[in-house]
C-alpha cells in the first residue's frame, strides 16, 4: 500500500501546469472566443511537440506508455487552465481505448492519426455532439451497439453552439463510407464511459480549484466596510466548504485512474464515484465562487465564467450526477456484500 | 520548456495491500473473533459500563493490541499507520466495544510520543495501555470554548509542584476517568496563547471536584472539573512551561484527523445504512436512495483520503491544517447518514427500546452525530482555519 505519487508523476503534472500557465492564459482563451476559433492550432502543435498527445500511446508507436494516474494528474491541470483544445478527450477517449477498438477501426484511426493532426473526435450517447469536428481527422461514433469510424471527408456536419464558447460542438448531418462493427461493443462501450467519467472528473477538480483560487484572490482585494471581504466569516466559510469538497474528491480521481491502470473489475464503479464527487465539488465551487465575487461574478468581464462554463459542460456530459448515482446504486444493491470497509482496495 | 519525452521511466503508485498486510489483517481478525465479547457491553457512560470497557482495554492489552503503532517498549507493536488503519477496519467489522480510553490512546498517546520525556512515556503510555489510567480531556472552560486561548484556570509553580485553581468543563469521560490532560495558565501575567502549559492531572487529588453533566442521551459522557488549590507534581508538565498551546494544537490535530477518526467507523455505518435501505426499500422514495449512494461515496472518499494521507506521512510528510478539512467532512457525513437512517425507519424512529431494524441504536447514533460538528473544535472554527491557513484569507 503506497497511495502516493512518484516524483515523475509530479514532474509531469508540474510541466504541464507551467506550460499552460504561459500558453493558456485567460486572454488567449478569450481571443479564441472572439475569433470563433477556440481550437488554437499553434497551442495544439506545441502540445504535440511536448509529447502530451502521444503520452499514453505505447512506446513502439512513439508514446511514453503513460499510466492513467499520471494522465489524470495532467488532465487536472488542463481543467485548472481551462484548456479549450480536446487534449484530455484525445488522450482518454481515443488513445486510451485503442486496445478496445475493433481492428478495422484501429487501423482507420492510426491511418488518420499519422497525417499529423493527431485528433480524432468521438461521439457517444453520454456526449452526443462531437467536439471540434472541423479540426479532426475523423470521428469515432458509438451508438446502437455499433462502433463506426467516419473519415472527415466522408461526412457533412454543422456546428452547434455550446454555452461554453471554448467548446465547438458539432452534429453530423450525413455520412457515407463508414467503417462499422458491433464486435466487442459492450466492453468498448464500458471502457469509453468509464474514461469519460474519469476524464470529466479530473477536469472538474482542476476547474473547481481554479474557481476557489480566483475567489480567494478576489476577496482579498475587494474591500467593504473598510476591510477585505475575505476577512468576513460568511465569505470564508463559503470558500472553506468548497475546499473540503475538493479535498475529498481528489483521491477518488486518483483511485479510479489507478483502477483503470490495473484493470480492476470495479473500475466502472470507481470512475462513477470519482465523477460524482468531482461534479459535486465543482457545483459548489461555481455557486460559492460567483457569490464571493458578488455582482462582478455575474459579468462577462470577470474571468471566473471561463472556468464556470466549462465546469457546467463537464458536469453535464459523460454522465451527470444523477447518472453516476444510478450506476453506483445498481452496483451497491447487486454486490453490497463486497462493498464497504474491507473492499476499498 | 523541455519535452516530456526526455523524462525517464514512469513508476506507478501501489494501492493494494501487500501479502504481509493481509497476513496482519488475518491475525487481527482471528484474535477479535475469539475475544470480542459476545454480548454487547453496557454504555461506557454508565458506571458499570465504564468498568466493563476498562476490562476490555485490559483484554486488548493482553493480546498486545492496545495501540499497534506504539513502540514495543511502551506496550505497542511498532507498526505503521497503514497497519493501524487495517486494525481499525477489522475492529469495526468485528463490532468490538468503543475504546473508553480513546482520549488516552488516540490523543494523549501520540502527543506524549512527540513531546514526552522518556520517563513520562514509560509511566503514562504503559498505564494507558493496561487500562489503569483512563483519560479525560480538560480543554474547555466556562469562558473558553471555541476561544480556547481565553483559558483562565491557573497553575502556579511552587517549588516542586503546580498549584491549580479554576474550572474545566465539557471534559469528555471525566465522570469516571482516572486522569485528565489539559491547558493551564502558568504565567499569570500572560495573555491569550502565551503562558499556557500542558499538564497531566490525576483526578483523585485533594481539591478536585468532578460534577458529571448529563448529555443529550441522558448519560454523563462529560463533566465539570473544579480545582481548589490542587497540588500537581512538576514532572506532570508535558513539554516546556509556556509551550502548552503548541502541544495542544498537535493533540487537536490527532483528534480531528486520522488517529481518532479512522475511516472504518464511517464505512461501517454506510454499509449498515445500505443494508437498512435494501431491507426497507419498498416504502422509501428515490430521494432516500440518493442519500444512501452519498453515504457510500463519501465514506469511500474519506477512506481513500486517509490512506493517501497515511502514505504521505509514511513517506516523511506531515499534516497540519489539512486535518480541519477532514473534521468537517466526517462529522457532516456521520450526521447525514444517521438522518437518512431515521427517515428510512419512518414512525419507528422514535423508539428508544429495542425493536426491528435496530431503531434504538440508530437513534442513539443520530443524537451522538450532533456532537461531531461541535467537539474537537466546532466546524465553524475549522472553516476559519481552512480559510486563513489553507486559502490565505485575512484574520
Amino acid at each position: 500500500m503506497n497511495f502516493i505519487f512518484t516524483e515523475e508523476q509530479i514532474q509531469f503534472k508540474d510541466a504541464i501546469k507551467s506550460f499552460l500557465a504561459e500558453e493558456c492564459a485567460p486572454a488567449s482563451i478569450r481571443d479564441g472566443w472572439q475569433k470563433n476559433k477556440s481550437f488554437n492550432l499553434e497551442r495544439w502543435k506545441n502540445l504535440i511537440e511536448l509529447g502530451v498527445l502521444s503520452s499514453n500511446l505505447p512506446e513502439e508507436k512513439g508514446g511514453l506508455g503513460m499510466d492513467q494516474v499520471t494522465l489524470a494528474l495532467m488532465v487536472e491541470e488542463m481543467g485548472y487552465a481551462g484548456l479549450p483544445e480536446p487534449v484530455a478527450e484525445q488522450i482518454f477517449l481515443v488513445n486510451d481505448v485503442i486496445p478496445f477498438l475493433p481492428k478495422n477501426v484501429t487501423e482507420a484511426v492510426e491511418r488518420n492519426y499519422n497525417d499529423g493532426t493527431q485528433y480524432i473526435a468521438l461521439a457517444h450517447p453520454l456526449a452526443p455532439n462531437p467536439l471540434f469536428l472541423k479540426d479532426a481527422a475523423g470521428l469515432i461514433l458509438l451508438d446502437n451497439s455499433e462502433c463506426k469510424f467516419i473519415a472527415k471527408e466522408d461526412m457533412d456536419f454543422e456546428i452547434i453552439s455550446s454555452n461554453d464558447p471554448s467548446r465547438e460542438l458539432f452534429k453530423v448531418s450525413s455520412m457515407n463510407d463508414a467503417i462499422s462493427t458491433s464486435e466487442n461493443f459492450d466492453e468498448l462501450n464500458s471502457a469509453v464511459s468509464s474514461r469519460g467519467s474519469l476524464m470529466t472528473a479530473a477536469l472538474l477538480i482542476g476547474l473547481a480549484q481554479k474557481m476557489v483560487d480566483l475567489s480567494s484572490i478576489y476577496v482579498l482585494d475587494r474591500t467593504q466596510f473598510g476591510k477585505p471581504i475575505g476577512s468576513f466569516q460568511a465569505v470564508k466559510h463559503m470558500l472553506a466548504d468548497v475546499a473540503v469538497k475538493i479535498e475529498f474528491a481528489k483521491p477518488a480521481v486518483y483511485r479510479a485512474a489507478y483502477s483503470l491502470s490495473e484493470n480492476n473489475p470495479k473500475s466502472a464503479l470507481h470512475c462513477a464515484h470519482a465523477k460524482l464527487m468531482c461534479a459535486q465539488a465543482a457545483e459548489l465551487a461555481c455557486k460559492n465562487s460567483i457569490q464571493a465575487h458578488g455582482a462582478m461574478g455575474y459579468t462577462w468581464e470577470m474571468d471566473l465564467h471561463i472556468y464556470m462554463r466549462k465546469a457546467w459542460s463537464m458536469m453535464a456530459c459523460w454522465g451527470n450526477e444523477d447518472k453516476q448515482q444510478e450506476l453506483i446504486f445498481k452496483t451497491l444493491s447487486s454486490t453490497s456484500e463486497e462493498l464497504g470497509v474491507l473492499y476499498t482496495f | 520548456m523541455h519535452s516530456l519525452k526526455k523524462e525517464t521511466q514512469i513508476l506507478k503508485m501501489k494501492i493494494n495491500f501487500t501479502n504481509e498486510q493481509n497476513v496482519f489483517r488475518d491475525e487481527v481478525r482471528a484474535w477479535l473473533e475469539s475475544n470480542v465479547p459476545k454480548t454487547p457491553l453496557k454504555s461506557l457512560d454508565t458506571k458499570e459500563g465504564f468498568e466493563q470497557h476498562r476490562e476490555w482495554e485490559k483484554t486488548l492489552n493482553q493480546g498486545n493490541w492496545s495501540m499497534v503503532t506504539w513502540p514495543k517498549e511502551y506496550g505497542g507493536r511498532g507498526l505503521d499507520l497503514i497497519q493501524w488503519l487495517i486494525f481499525e477496519e477489522e475492529y469495526y467489522r468485528a463490532e468490538a466495544p468503543t475504546r473508553v480510553n480513546q482520549n488516552g490512546v488516540f490523543l494523549l498517546g501520540p502527543t506524549l510520543m512527540e513531546f514526552g520525556t522518556h520517563e513520562q512515556k514509560s509511566k503514562f503510555l504503559n498505564a494507558m495501555a493496561t487500562g489503569d489510567h483512563i483519560w479525560a480531556q480538560g480543554w474547555s472552560e466556562p469562558g473558553a470554548g471555541s476561544d480556547m486561548a481565553a483559558i483562565r484556570t491557573t497553575a502556579v509553580l511552587e517549588g516542586d509542584h503546580y498549584k491549580i485553581n479554576g474550572q474545566k468543563t465539557w471534559s469528555s469521560r471525566a465522570a469516571y476517568a482516572d486522569w485528565t490532560f489539559g491547558l493551564f495558565r502558568t504565567d499569570l501575567d500572560s495573555e491569550r496563547h502565551r503562558g499556557l502549559s500542558f499538564i497531566l492531572v490525576p483526578l483523585n487529588l485533594p481539591g478536585i471536584t468532578v460534577r458529571p453533566i448529563p448529555q443529550l442521551d441522558g448519560e454523563p459522557g462529560f463533566a465539570e472539573i473544579y480545582f481548589d488549590d490542587v497540588k500537581v507534581p512538576v514532572e506532570n508538565l508535558l513539554g516546556g512551561d509556556g509551550e502548552g498551546w503548541k502541544i495542544a494544537m498537535a493533540t487537536a490535530g490527532f483528534e480531528r484527523g486520522l488517529m481518532l477518526r479512522s475511516p472504518a467507523r464511517f464505512q461501517q455505518t454506510a454499509s449498515k445504512l445500505l443494508e437498512l435501505y435494501l431491507a426497507n426499500q419498498d416504502h422509501c422514495s428515490p430521494m432516500i436512495q440518493a442519500k444512501v449512494v452519498e453515504a457510500w461515496s463519501q465514506s469511500e472518499s474519506y477512506a481513500l483520503s486517509i490512506y493517501h494521507t497515511a502514505s504521505k506521512m509514511l513517506a516523511g510528510g506531515s499534516i497540519g491544517s489539512e486535518s480541519s478539512l477532514g473534521k468537517i467532512f466526517w462529522s457532516e457525513l456521520d450526521h447525514m447518514m444517521h438522518q437518512t437512517a431515521l427517515k428510512i425507519l419512518g414512525a419507528s424512529a422514535e423508539l428508544s427500546q429495542e425493536s426491528k431494524n435496530d431503531a434504538a441504536k440508530w437513534i442513539k447514533g443520530f443524537m451522538f452525530s450532533y456532537a461531531g460538528p461541535i467537539y474537537a473544535g466546532t466546524n465553524e472554527i475549522q472553516k476559519n482555519i481552512i480559510a486563513e491557513r489553507l486559502l490565505g484569507l485575512p484574520r
